[in-house]
This record gives structure tokens, sequence and C-alpha cells, in this order.
């Protein structure tokens, strides 16, 4: 037996590809939490409205898929990609929009997340999320958001100072 | 690393997970319809297999439940033609999805501003596969919320 987290949603999605629909049903149970994980910060107010979007791209999408193997770095990749979308689409002014990105362990950052999101645009949220709750180095989240690694890594070296004279002001 | 406990999080109601799979299933249609009454006394009608289910879904005369694990459940359906089903799937309070080789039925309840937002989607599937013959569905889909609807004002 595995103990790979990751083996139950592949054994679905291969029994979903097959026409199973209880096998359909059964992960989007074990796809939701994680889809909403990554919505829910970027998209903030639009989250439940992002994470239906992006569930139903992946369900559509699921025959497209190669490699089942793959799920999570896809699903992921369409949930930040529909977040920002819907994030964008719903956008609202958002006056005291930061440049730059917290640093990680910020305590203003733990202080109240919500607030500082807010204050942040949808690919900024998009990055934070990225490297904070899915753990994925940099270079990483600048590829999967088609960001130059140069202009995240020049935003994130300022990030710290910026973030607190905001936050001071 | 921040604690990710804290971060928001998104919530999707059973009537938003409803639409991802009728939205993935080709030929399935989706009809919603919001009532001014609690979801737990609108369930109590939806989620009645053995009695209320066979009076307002289309072509349901009888359902007898076989089996029940947890949410699990195994139900035999016969319909007003005569026709068995083999249903298994899922039922919980605010959802249920039950497939047999040539039926699919779905069916949630969540919370709304104006009372509960109640869906129906499903019907005769193609043998074994992931689609819904598409002829009619829509409509059969809306005679059984409007049964539904009149049973529950009644």
């Amino acid at each position: 037996m595995s103990d790979d987290p990751h083996e139950p949603g592949i054994a679905l999605a291969r029994a979903a590809l097959r026409g199973d629909t209880l096998a359909m049903q059964d992960l989007l149970a074990h796809l939701t939490p994680y889809v909403a994980r990554i919505c829910g910060p970027i998209a903030l107010d639009s989250g439940p409205d992002a994470t239906q979007e992006a569930l139903i791209v992946v369900f559509r999408s699921l025959r497209s898929m190669r490699d089942p193997q793959a799920l999570y770095g896809w699903v992921r990749a369409v949930a930040v990609r529909e977040a920002v979308r819907i994030a964008r689409r719903d956008g609202r002014a958002h006056p005291a929009e930061l440049a730059d990105l917290p640093a990680p362990g910020d305590p203003q950052l733990a202080a109240d997340i919500r607030d500082v999101l807010a204050r942040l645009s949808p690919e900024h949220r998009a990055v934070l999320v990225l490297r904070d709750v899915e753990g994925l180095d940099e270079q990483t989240a600048s590829r999967l958001l088609n960001l130059p690694a140069g202009t995240l890594k020049s935003r994130l070296h300022r990030a710290r100072a910026s973030f607190r004279k905001a936050w001071s002001a | 690393m921040t604690d990710e406990q804290q971060w928001p999080t998104a919530d999707l109601d059973d009537v938003r997970r409803l639409r991802v799979l009728a939205a993935a299933i080709p030929g399935a249609r989706i009809t919603e319809r919001v009532l001014p009454l609690p979801a737990d006394e609108v369930w109590a009608v939806m989620g009645d297999l053995e009695g209320e289910f066979g009076r307002f879904q289309p072509d349901m005369r009888h359902v007898r439940v076989l089996s029940r694990d947890g949410e699990r459940v195994v139900a035999l359906a016969r319909s007003r033609y005569g026709m068995r089903a083999r249903l298994e799937g899922v039922v919980r309070p605010g959802w249920c999805w039950l497939q047999s080789r040539f039926l699919i039925i779905g069916m949630a309840a969540a919370p709304d501003p104006d009372g509960t937002r109640i869906a129906l989607t499903g019907g005769l599937r193609v043998p074994g596969r992931a689609m819904i013959v598409p002829f009619g569905t829509a409509r059969e889909l809306d005679h059984a919320l409007t049964r539904l609807e009149t049973r529950l004002r009644a």
C-alpha cells in the first residue's frame, strides 16, 4: 500500500476517465479542498466562483490530461489561473495596493493575512499563495504565472521594506 | 512559513458542486430554483429515497434501499414502465449522486439568502459512460423541480 497522499486522487482520476461518474463525484470531493485553498486567498470574496470555475475547467479537460501522475500540478496551475482571472473580472479598486510582496514569516503577514491580501493585486496574491501555501520556490512560481523570474526576484528583494512602509503609513 | 490555517479559504456549497459535475458530463443539464424554506425542511423531502423521491423524480415509481454504509447507498429503482436500475452512490444532507448503467441522478440543496437553492441534474445515461442522452432532459428536470416545489409549498 502506497503512503503517497496523491495516490487516491490519481486512482479516482483514472476511474473517472473510464466514464465512472461516481468516481467523478469522489474526485470532486477529493480535489475541492485543494482547489479552494488556492482560490480562496487569490480571489478573496470571489473565492467560491473561482473554485467552481477552476473545477469546471479541470473536469471538462480531464480527458486531455496525458499523465494522471501529473494531476495535482495540473490542477494547481488551473486553479491559480482561474483564480487570477475571476479576481480580475470582479476586480475592485485597490487604493492601497502594494508594489511588492511581504517576505515569508513577516509578523504582519501572520497578523492579518486577509487585510494584506486585499492590498495586493491578484497576480501578487498568486505568488504569495504559491510560495507560502504551496511551498514552491520563487522560480517555479514565476514560471507557473508566466512572470519573468528576474521581475519576480527583484519584487521580492524589495519586498520587506516596502511592505513595512505601507503598513506603517 | 506562515500557518496556513490563517489563510482565507473558499467554500464550495453543494449546488456549486453539482454545477461542476453537470458541466463535466456531456448532455447534462442542470435546473435550479430558490425556495423560501429552510434547507433541512427541503432536504427531508428531497433525500427521502424510499418515499418522496419516487413522487417527484421522472419515471420513478419505487425505490428500495438495499444497503447503506455511511454516505454510500445501494438502491433498487423501478420505473413506471417496469424497468429496474441498481443505483449506487452517495446520499447525505444536501447532496445526492447516484448512477446505474443507464441512469444518472444528481441533487443538491444549499442555504441561500432567500431560503434554500435546490438543483437537479441527470437523466438517461449513455450506457456505462459519463454522458447523458440529451433529448428531453431539460424538460424532465424542470417538471421534477416543479413537482418538488409544489410538494414543498403544500
